[in-house]
């Protein structure tokens, strides 16, 4: 369970979040609807204790990551808004590197590397070193070292951005898959289709607010439009970043 | 289950001997430092023990054959071929009235042209000079035999000279500028390595996925210390035991040095270099942690460098002598290395406590960069 309690963050003058109050249940996708700029990655960064929030906090399963970041982050697996490769390891130990830190060593780490590496069908790159690898294949790297220990909560930055249909396919299902032995997921997007596809529950967030939560569903009715799309665009108010 | 510093070294350390650039990086240092020195020394050495003919030119020798052929007989004979640009001429120029000034037990007059300046005909001119001097005393010899007066009254004082500089001590000033290499190598070897796994690390966008993992920003900085610094200790460990079979290379005992180095000498030298590296890793990573880019890390590096350049020339040159020198991080090292390689007694109290003070240094530095990396202003760059 990922509970987000009023949280309130400014940088200087500018005004991140503004109260966000939210939570992501277990054994559902949460989705985190959002104009570029709204405080998505703000949000998921305070969730997971690297930006401090000004008040108001951030709980997984209770635990405020302000005050026992290292309990929060063996709860977790993350996939950042950032994630670069270590080019001269092969995914394999990428994989092996993140399991370890997690706690993950010896038989058990590479049985659980090795159990990643054949669900995200990586196989034929698993050994190979990460320069030269394509945009989907860094993003299963990024994905294998998220998951690998098995987190109960998974929180995930634009997982989708710049992968092909194939990749974006593999990522659904393994979302999926994981929602239903009970994760939590929490994952910020921008991408209607994706949100529409996916989600049991949208969050949508304007300006560092929550603007309407529901399923993709409710929130038609909500607004009475037909398509979530359209229904964003009358909560919000404009339509300005956004992608269908 | 194993320490997260464990983990994160080990990630490093296997990262970085794949980067060919670091790995050269740590081993070239290592091996140019001593090969430059001992190019160094070969050219000084060949210079000082040149025996070869001195060639000059030599005007009026016809007035003086037997003058010139002492003067050949001591290796100083007339040039055929011009002088290489940049060479001022060396001329010997003999009066004509020679034979005239010997006859009636005159001074003769001979003129000694050069430029007396310059550093590279010194000993060339140097040799001249005392052929000549030896001539004159050859004749004033004579002349006095002549005459019936033993000789020895011309000398007023018989000036015996001992030299008291010892082997040891000459090869001391020698070895003063190795001390050099030996210890910027732990700074040279160690910094491509501290650069990749800070500021590389947040060039390649992969800071703030580690950042988010089950582990604390000080295991994260001393995982990637230790890794930078054993690097920054092979560079070191290679130039310690590089440098004496450098010197048994060279034709040192020509020029009257001597320098045996024993291996446990060697090896105390190794071991003052240990804190050293770290001392010297834990700076880089604090300067290239603030970088954004490899570029800027480097940047700021080299700069940085220039500090222990600086105390280290710094009081080799300016010959400062205090005891304080003994306790502090690097010119601790410094003081000891010179007592080692001069034979000297070693102060072991003063070692360990510059040694633990370069330790503690190193810590506080590394606690200053856990502090900076769980701040959002620094990790964000906001």
């Amino acid at each position: 369970m990922i509970e987000v309690k009023s949280l309130q963050k400014s940088f200087g003058k500018v005004t991140a979040l503004n109260g966000l109050t939210f939570s992501a249940p277990e054994g559902q996708i949460t989705g985190l609807l959002g104009p570029n700029g709204a405080g998505k990655t703000t949000c998921l960064r305070t969730i997971y204790g690297l930006l401090k929030a000004d008040t108001g906090e951030a709980l997984i399963d209770g635990i405020d990551a302000n005050i026992n970041p290292l309990e929060v982050r063996r709860k977790i697996g993350i996939f950042p808004d950032k994630f670069g490769l270590y080019e001269r390891l092969t995914a394999r130990e990428q994989i092996a590197y993140f399991a370890t830190l997690h706690g993950l060593d010896g038989e058990a780490g590479a049985a659980a590397v090795e159990n990643v590496i054949s669900r995200l069908g990586m196989d034929a790159i698993a050994d190979r070193r990460a320069t030269g690898f394509s945009q989907g294949q860094r993003m299963k790297v990024a994905l294998a070292q998220a998951i690998v220990h098995r987190p109960k909560h998974l929180i995930l930055d634009e997982p989708s951005r710049g992968l092909d249909v194939m990749s974006t396919r593999i990522l659904r299902d393994l979302l999926r898959e994981l929602r239903d032995q009970g994760t939590s997921i929490l994952f910020s997007s921008h991408v209607m289709q994706e949100v529409a596809a996916l989600c049991d529950q949208v969050v949508v967030v304007a300006s560092g607010k929550v603007a309407a939560q529901g399923t993709p569903t409710e929130l038609c009715e909500q607004t009475g439009e037909t398509a979530l799309e359209e229904a964003f665009v009358k909560i919000i108010g404009t339509d300005e970043g956004i992608a269908a | 289950m194993r320490s997260p510093i464990t983990i994160v070294m080990r990630k490093e350390l296997k990262d970085a001997l794949r980067d060919k650039r670091s790995v050269m990086a740590a081993m070239s240092y290592a091996f140019f430092g001593p090969l430059l020195m001992a190019v160094a020394f070969y050219v000084l050495i060949s210079q000082l023990t040149d025996t070869s003919d001195v060639k000059i030119d030599i005007e009026g020798a016809e007035y003086a054959p037997a003058f010139v052929a002492h003067l050949e007989r001591q290796g100083i004979a007339e040039r055929d071929e011009p002088w290489p640009a940049g060479q001022q001429p060396i001329t010997l120029a003999i009066a004509p009235d020679w034979a005239e000034s010997i006859a009636t037990a005159q001074p003769a007059k001979v003129t000694l042209t050069a430029d007396f300046s310059s550093q590279k005909q010194r000993t060339d001119i140097r040799r001249v000079e005392s052929a000549v001097e030896g001539y004159t005393a050859q004749l004033s010899y004579i002349r006095l035999q002549m005459r019936g007066i033993d000789p020895r009254v011309t000398q007023g004082i018989d000036l015996v000279k001992h030299d008291t500089a010892t082997k040891g001590s000459r090869a001391a000033i020698l070895l003063g500028s190795v001390l050099i290499f030996i210890l910027l190598s732990v700074f040279f070897s160690g910094m491509n390595v501290a650069i990749d796994t800070s500021a590389g690390e947040r060039e390649r966008n992969s800071l703030e996925l580690l950042l988010s993992q089950p582990l604390t920003t000080n295991q994260l900085v001393w995982g990637k210390a230790l890794a930078a610094s054993a690097f920054a200790m092979f560079g070191g460990f290679l130039s310690a035991i590089l440098i004496p079979f450098i010197f048994k290379l060279l034709p040192l005992h020509e020029i009257g040095i001597s320098i045996a180095l024993a291996w446990p000498m060697i090896l105390l030298i190794v071991a003052l270099l240990v804190p050293l590296a770290l001392l010297a890793t834990a700076l880089q990573l604090f300067v290239s942690f603030r970088a954004k880019s490899f570029k800027e890390a480097q940047t700021y590096i080299s700069l940085l460098l220039m500090a222990p350049m600086l105390v280290v020339f710094g009081v080799e040159f300016a010959r400062v002598k205090n005891q304080i020198l003994y306790y502090l991080p690097l010119t601790g090292q410094h003081q000891a290395l010179l007592d080692i390689i001069k034979g000297e007694s070693l102060q072991w109290g003063a070692m360990a406590i510059s040694a633990i003070a370069t330790v503690l240094v190193s810590m506080l530095l590394l606690r200053l960069i856990s502090r900076m990396l769980s701040s959002e202003k620094v990790v964000f760059g906001l």
